[in-house]
């Protein structure tokens, strides 16, 4: 009963009506960044990053989680309503979803994306409630050499597996480590890449790189390849589910956050795999009538069970980040530097020395998704206004915000400068499809990894056989090398039982 | 994808720049002192690390683009030529910003810099942009947008904008 003490605890904490005005704020924000395309919640959390000198941590993290789950119910206003999809994470929605607006029926599509994702959130908070603690008990007999593997997998997972091509992602895996060794070295305190200009001497902010990359490389790319993409918005109906509908919705839901939540919990994040894998179930589970619906008038289920996995893995991420510190995604890795920049390391610890923190943090994830039920069915109407703003003005604004997060963490103008130079960068990884996720997570999680490796091979006495001699770690790295070589096994297989049929 | 024995000549040009990013790492590295203690991994090894892993995927990029252009790429959105122009016009905006934020403060900065951007974005879409009452509203739209957002972010959120007095309003 120790974890409903706590969490009672943390509703103490986040219920008090400043923190629920946070979380308010946060969520509604977050549904605005979801439904306005051209930026999304690592870009939003990472503009607002530099409240954190001033705000009360525990407000600002209820804050910042509010954005990042309430982006995932705003993304799927845009991706039914807008015939071109936005995040990667609202694709799968969108191919059922849009084909369910054209015939009519956006507003089932709607109430089911929103009640799905509360569905899934709620079941996926339980399930952070219940297993978080766990995993930090067991996460504190865990030695340097088991996180740098650990950190490793996510290093892996987020550049190799989840990119189309793996030698572009760890490329951009590279380009991140890179950024983030640049500054003193933090054990050594040796400059590093710091090229004599002072400014670099503290390294990079993690906002310049998020800000750059999302936020002002979208805009560069609108303008230079986007101009003239014509779009076209699906007309609303009434959000309404008919009795077919909920029979169609609630096991998709609870399958797709069965499916989610696991993903979520393990470091070998995003959600692209999970909605697609719960796609992919629900079109094989559907019979008859709502068969023919898939690819035709649109299924429900189709968007039912993807929003729930995408909802449910989104949440469960909080898992690694709170308990071993390890982000899975753009926006988890940015929430770690959100808690960086109070000098509080995620971890194992945490759920010791930040009890309060954690617990209030958790808490909000109930309230918070409640409160976006609320936001995204009866008011839906209101955030499809939203995408009546004009693009050019949407995305000269966008940069005014760009600038708050930049200059506003150091006063520096030779920030904005790096940013615009971020920005180019950013533009030229778009247009050669390098993923982006890689390089946020690289410098971020980066430096944290080196001091991991270092410590470990101090244990080791300078051998790295450290990391075979461990029984934790050596059963990591067998993993980071199955991640690694069996889709390519599987696809070898595949290529030759295709070439010999029967 | 298209497996003609063709280069695709940008795509040499992202290789060859990763190539020379993963060499100039490796310079950066040389200065770097190892220094490594008790550990044997000492503050250069990462940026070896990196500076190697760079120049082997430059490598390995630049083999793929000279071989008929990039594997499992999926075909850029948008428009196949870049719209320069558009490019240019934020970029005037962007350094506009970087240059006058600490002279004429957070919120006339903004202003120019949404101004210039948005003629860059207007035109790129094909809408009219440039008559004078065009550019009196876009200009007003900035200020407008910018004013709000340096107010609540100093004001309510402590954070240090710079502005034109020490009013705290402009």
């Amino acid at each position: 009963m120790d974890i409903l003490n706590a969490l009672l605890q943390g509703f103490a904490t986040a219920i008090s009506p400043i923190n629920l005005l946070w979380a308010f704020v946060g969520c509604a924000l977050g549904t605005a960044v979801g439904v306005l395309p051209g930026i999304g919640p690592a870009v939003a959390v990472a503009m607002l990053l530099p409240i954190t000198a001033k705000v009360d941590i525990t407000a600002s993290m209820i804050f910042f989680a509010g954005i990042y789950y309430g982006a995932m119910y705003g993304g799927s206003t845009t991706s039914i309503l807008l015939n071109t999809p936005g995040e990667t994470a609202s694709m799968v929605t969108a191919m059922e979803g849009n084909r369910m607006a054209k015939s009519g029926r956006a507003g089932a599509a709607l109430a089911t994306a929103a009640i799905g994702s509360f569905v899934a959130g709620t079941i996926a908070t339980v399930v952070v409630t219940l297993f978080a603690p766990a995993v930090a008990d067991f996460a504190i007999k865990l030695g340097p050499p088991e996180y740098f593997m650990l950190m490793v997998l996510a290093f892996t997972t987020v550049s190799a597996v989840l990119g189309k091509s793996t030698l572009r992602g760890i490329s951009a895996l590279l380009l991140g480590l890179a950024v983030g060794c640049i500054g003193l070295d933090q054990i050594s305190g040796q400059p590093r890449y710091t090229l004599g200009v002072p400014e670099l001497l503290d390294g990079v902010e993690i906002v310049l790189v998020a800000v750059g990359l999302f936020a002002v490389a979208e805009v560069m790319y609108a303008a230079m390849y986007e101009g003239r993409v014509q779009e076209s918005q699906n007309a609303m109906s009434r959000v309404y589910m008919t009795g077919r509908d909920w029979r169609r919705s609630i096991p998709a839901w609870l399958r797709g956050t069965a499916i989610g939540a696991p993903f979520g919990c393990i470091p070998a994040g995003g959600t692209e795999i999970p909605t697609f894998l719960s796609y992919a179930a629900e079109k094989k589970l559907a019979k008859g009538e709502d068969l023919a619906e898939f690819g035709g008038k649109g299924a429900i289920e189709g968007v039912a069970g993807p929003e729930a996995a995408n909802n449910a893995s989104v949440t469960a991420a909080l898992i690694p980040l709170l308990t071993l510190g390890i982000p899975t995604s753009n926006t988890t890795a940015i929430l770690l530097g959100a808690f960086q920049n109070y000098g509080i390391q995620p971890g194992p610890q945490l759920f010791s020395s930040s009890a309060a923190l954690v617990w209030a943090l958790i808490a909000s994830l109930y309230i918070g998704n409640v409160m976006l039920l609320v936001l995204n069915l009866p008011m839906v109407k209101i955030w499809v206004q939203l995408l009546k703003i004009p693009k050019p003005q949407l995305y000269a604004g966008i940069l005014i915000f760009a600038t708050v997060g930049a200059y506003g963490m150091r006063q520096s103008a030779f920030d904005l400068v790096l940013l615009y130079g971020i920005g180019l960068l950013g533009v030229v990884m778009r247009r050669f499809d390098f993923p982006t996720a890689p390089v946020v997570v690289g410098m971020i999680l980066g430096p944290l990894a080196e001091a991991q490796l270092r410590n470990a091979v101090s244990i080791g006495e300078g051998s790295f056989l450290v990391f075979l001699q461990r029984p934790m770690s050596l059963a990591l790295l067998v993993i980071v090398l199955a991640v690694v070589l069996l889709p390519r096994v599987m696809r070898a297989r595949g290529r030759r039982n295709a070439a010999q049929p029967g | 994808m298209n497996n003609t024995n063709k280069a695709e000549p940008t795509q040499v040009a992202v290789g060859a720049g990763v190539l020379l990013l993963g060499a100039a790492l490796a310079a950066g590295a040389l200065m770097v002192p190892s220094a490594a203690g008790y550990g044997g991994v000492g503050p250069n090894f990462l940026p070896w690390l990196v500076a190697v892993g760079l120049v082997i995927c430059g490598v390995l990029i630049l083999r793929e683009a000279l071989t008929g252009g990039f594997r499992a790429m999926d075909e850029p959105s948008g428009a196949q030529h870049a719209y320069w122009p558009g490019l240019a016009w934020i970029t005037a905006g962007l350094l506009a910003n970087a240059a006058l934020i600490t002279r004429i403060g957070f919120i006339l900065a903004c202003t120019v810099c949404y101004m210039l951007a948005v003629q860059g974005l207007k035109r790129a879409s094909g809408r009219p942009a440039g008559t004078p009452r065009a550019l009196l509203i876009d200009l007003a739209t900035g200020f407008l947008i910018s004013a709000p957002v340096f107010w609540l972010f100093t004001q309510f959120l402590g954070i240090n904008l710079p502005g034109l007095t020490g009013t705290g309003w402009i």
